[in-house]
């Protein structure tokens, strides 16, 4: 039987602002991936999408709900789940006093990767990544293409199967941007199951195999860009987001 | 799940390498206090040495004055031949009379080190008399010749000169009474008179493991808090502040095996540096750059040397412990150094224990982590040890470090600490959003406002206008003001809601029951910290005061706090902490706030108690009104319980009893009848992952 690699039923996470009161962040939201996709998260700043990554990722507890990684539960399995996750986020630093190719080593080894294998395994993505020459260079005097490689490599580090990519592109530039949009691409091809986060519709277009359409802690539409256009009768991402928040908006305030 | 112990070796690994790596923590860690204490001890050597040489090399200068002048000369004359004769003419106390017509204006302007003013005993009196001093010397005969050596203590010189001169004469006067009874045919010198002898029974080793055990804890705790704050700081804080942190739990390792390496680094480190720093010690006081005149070689045998090692090694993971939970409630490197220094303050008191005289470790003090360890190594030192009470010393500590690591544990899955949610919202939207985060300090204005008009007014008014002042002028009006800077709405900040029927009677048995019970928790205070009865008096005589008639004093001890006092702490002050804290955090927090508002000290405690009452009544009501109600009736009740002289602090216990079980009835009404205030905060934690 086939494992689901990401499983999200009912998840909800309310949390306790001082001036807001308590704040419905996700509000049951329910979806899965296939093995060898993208899913894209697809919302605007604010809608749920990082809380949602955080609680896949058992930064965050969820308030009700239940969500799962290749099969282990988020809250009562969580080592287990992140050692088959790869987390990457703009919020996700690197040690700045560690080397590149120290960095692959030390995250591969905490994630549970066989040691005996960990150099080669290193060296495989040094090379897969390009930063051969610069592998021995402490990160804090990389350059932010420099960075981003090795970030991505640390992500991968260990071979997970489910990795997650949380508005990987924001403060990168165009040709990074790309760099990282190709990488991800690859990364499905390898078979892994990927979620990606964004709130740029040009990308989600360009990479995801379905979308969901998050606002206000709900997913409103989830389903091939196809699908979405055949539903919605718009072409463009950017109108058919319009054309479901819009209703979402119509349905919470009739 | 269990701590993986490969794993917490790769995260303390790899944190090793960072920290080496890092020069500014290597340099503020051991560099500079390896260079710091050299230099510090060999500039207050050097600087002694030489302020030493300086008063000894001086001639002093001097001016004599008052009517018996040339009677000072002359014993100063003999001052100087016995000096010549027991000094064999290289006298180190040298001294020159000058001439000052004014001999006080001339040691002001430093013309003259000290002067000697010189007058019979009778005169003397006369003076002190005229200057109605307080203190007056021992009836002497009325022609003794007294001299007083005048200086100024603001001057080394000065105060050195006087001190000799002083010597000198007292040496002088002493030989000479001897030659006197001498020749008066008495058989004996002075001090032969009766010789007085000593002998101590302790070993040269006790005597230096006294010192030692009283100074070791403190010193090492020092060592061990400076030694490894930065890198505790760095620890967890600057990891939140890079981003790292972030990463690190999204990995594979769980929250217990991430404090686990960053406690074993922090103790490394600490560890590492307090070596460094005894041995830094060791080598300045082998080189006499310390003077010390206890061999504390004596005290410390290799064997004594290992159980201190034992004997600290929990105060280290105690310390260690607590600098990672500063640093792991602490959002980034900043706020972390804010706590530190209380922290180190407070830290530090618990060494001290071991300076208590006749404190033993078979006693409470066993249970006190730190304090034990510090009372431990003083017994141990001077060869007392005590084995059982040693191992209970060493468990207590021990555990404290455990449970003080779990603490940290907790702090990296407590969200609000590792993953801000909207943190700068309330920043944005600014108006009522901004008011929580305000609230506090708004609060301690007012009170340092309170403090100070209670110093100033209290001897200038009378209680009216006092009453006036700190009622409408400081809560009403400090009130207002809030409400109109924050924008708040007035219904919902005040909690102006009705409530159900049944609330009322509850308010109306709860009064009496709040105030016998209130009456029975400053007795129980009273035992801890007993308040003089003048006091208790004093305050009466000035709530009370016979002069303002009951007409007045009614309004302005019952309405009037029941109006003003509740909006401001059941109102304002409740409403901005409502979804900051768990509810019985608010209650507390606005009881203890209302205390510290009465700024007495006998006050604080029974204020504070019925300031949470108060403060439960409406989290469960959601209402001021009931709050109102209580705290006027309280007044009333208790200005008719003193104008009637009935005597409520002197009850039974069972009526204190009684009117608890009254009290908890109030409540069950209440809670039975509630209609919480909207929008607190459930009681849920999240689970460390």
């Amino acid at each position: 039987m086939t494992v689901t690699p990401v499983a999200v039923n009912g998840l909800t996470k309310f949390f306790y602002d001082e001036s807001r009161g308590e704040v419905r962040a996700v509000d049951g939201i329910d979806f899965s991936c296939r093995p060898g996709e993208i899913f894209g998260l697809l919302g605007a700043n604010g809608a749920g999408k990082t809380t949602t990554l955080r609680m896949l990722a058992t930064i965050l507890t969820p308030t009700s709900g239940a969500a799962s990684i290749m099969g282990f539960d988020v809250s009562r399995r969580p080592e287990d789940v992140r050692r088959h996750l790869g987390f990457y986020s703009s919020t996700t630093a690197l040690y700045p006093r560690l080397t590149g190719r120290e960095t692959l080593d030390f995250f591969a080894r905490i994630n549970g990767y066989p040691p005996a294998r960990i150099p080669d395994r290193v060296e495989a993505l040094v090379d897969r990544f390009g930063f051969r020459d610069y592998a021995g260079v402490r990160v804090d005097k990389l350059s932010q293409g420099m960075k981003q490689k090795v970030s991505i490599a640390r992500t991968v580090a260990h071979d997970p199967p489910v990795l997650i990519f949380d508005e990987p592109t924001v403060g990168l530039d165009v040709l990074n941007a790309l760099d990282m949009q190709k990488v991800i691409g690859e990364l499905r091809n390898e078979g892994k199951t990927v979620i990606f986060s964004t709130h740029i519709m040009s990308e989600a277009e360009r990479l995801c195999d379905r979308i969901a359409i998050i606002h206000h802690g709900r997913i409103h539409a989830c389903d091939t860009l196809d699908r979405l256009r055949a539903s919605t009768g718009k072409h463009y991402l950017e109108d058919i987001f319009v054309h479901v928040v819009e209703r979402a908006g119509e349905r919470a305030w009739p | 799940m269990a701590v993986r112990g490969p794993l917490v070796a790769a995260l303390f690994r790899t944190e090793l390498r960072m920290m080496l790596r890092d020069r500014r923590t290597i340099l503020l860690s051991i560099v500079l206090p390896l260079a710091v204490l050299p230099i510090m001890l060999f500039a207050s050597h050097a600087m002694n040495e030489r302020r030493e040489r300086r008063l000894e090399e001086t001639v002093y200068e001097f001016a004599v004055t008052g009517p018996r002048g040339a009677g000072a000369r002359d014993l100063l004359d003999r001052v100087r031949r016995h000096a010549e004769d027991t000094t064999g003419g290289d006298t180190p106390f040298r001294f020159r009379e000058v001439e000052a017509a004014d001999p006080a204006q001339a040691l002001e302007n430093s013309q003259v080190h000290f002067y000697l003013d010189a007058r019979s005993a009778a005169e003397v009196k006369d003076m002190l008399e005229r200057d109605d001093a307080a203190e007056r010397p021992a009836a002497r005969p009325p022609d003794v010749l007294v001299l007083t050596t005048v200086f100024r203590a603001d001057r080394d010189d000065s105060e050195s000169g006087a001190s000799r001169m002083r010597r000198a004469l007292a040496d002088t006067r002493r030989a000479e009474r001897g030659v006197i009874l001498r020749q008066a045919g008495f058989p004996l010198a002075i001090a032969d008179v009766a010789a007085v002898d000593a002998a101590n029974l302790a070993s040269e080793g006790q005597v230096a493991g006294l010192t030692l055990g009283r100074l070791l804890t403190p010193l090492l705790l020092l060592f061990l808090l400076s030694g490894s704050a930065v890198v505790a700081i760095d620890s967890l804080a600057g990891e939140k502040e890079r981003g790292t942190l972030e990463t690190l739990l999204t990995t594979a390792v769980s929250r217990a095996e991430i404090v686990a390496a960053k406690h074993l680094l922090i103790l490394t480190v600490a560890v590492v540096i307090t070596v460094i720093q005894v041995a830094n010690l060791l080598v300045y006081v082998g080189f006499e750059l310390i003077p010390t005149t206890t061999n504390f070689a004596a005290a410390v045998t290799p064997l004594t040397a290992i159980l201190l090692l034992l004997l600290y090694l929990p105060v280290a993971g105690l310390v260690a412990s607590v600098l990672l939970l500063v640093s792991g409630h602490a959002r980034s490197y900043k706020e972390a150094q804010l706590y530190f220094f209380p922290v180190f303050l407070m830290g530090m008191l618990p060494g001290l224990a071991a300076m208590l005289p006749g404190l033993p470790l078979r006693s409470a003090i066993v249970v006190v982590p730190v304090a034990n360890i510090s009372v431990a190594v003083k017994e141990l030192l001077i060869g007392r040890p005590d084995w059982l009470f040693f191992a209970l010393a060493w468990v207590a500590t021990a555990a404290a470090a455990g449970w003080t690591a779990r603490l940290a544990t907790r702090a990296l899955s407590t969200e609000r600490l590792i993953a801000p949610v909207a943190a700068e919202a309330a920043e944005l939207l600014g108006g009522p959003a901004l008011f929580p985060r305000h609230v506090v300090r708004w609060f301690a204005i007012l009170w340092a406002v309170t403090l100070i008009v209670s110093l100033n007014l209290e001897t200038r008014v009378d209680l009216r206008v006092q009453t006036l002042v700190n009622l409408v002028g400081l809560f009403l009006g400090g009130s207002i003001l809030m409400i109109r800077r924050y924008r708040l709405d007035v219904r919902q900040t005040l909690a102006l809601r009705p409530v159900k029927p049944a609330v009322w009677l509850a308010v109306m048995v709860g009064v009496p029951a709040g105030m016998l019970t209130g009456i029975g928790v400053f007795r129980l205070a009273n035992i801890i910290l007993p308040v003089p009865p003048e006091v208790i008096e004093a305050f009466s005589r000035f709530l009370l005061p016979e002069s303002v008639p009951m007409w007045q004093l009614l309004p302005l001890l019952t309405i009037l706090p029941g109006i003003c006092e509740e909006i401001a702490f059941r109102g304002l002050l409740l409403h901005g902490l409502h979804r900051r804290l768990h509810p019985a955090a608010v209650a507390l927090a606005v009881g203890l706030t209302f205390g510290l508002f009465h700024v007495s000290l006998f006050r604080i405690l029974p204020t504070a108690y019925l300031g949470m009452l108060f403060a439960s009544v409406v989290l469960l009501t959601g209402s001021i009104f009931p709050a109102m109600a209580w705290h006027g009736l309280h007044n009333g009740l208790s200005l008719l319980a003193s104008q009637s002289g009935w005597q409520l602090s002197s009850l039974e216990p069972r009526t204190y009893a009684l009117a608890a079980a009254a009290l908890a009835a109030c409540f069950w009404i209440i809670w039975r009848n509630r209609t919480p205030y909207p929008g607190l905060r459930p009681w849920r934690r999240s689970r460390p992952a």
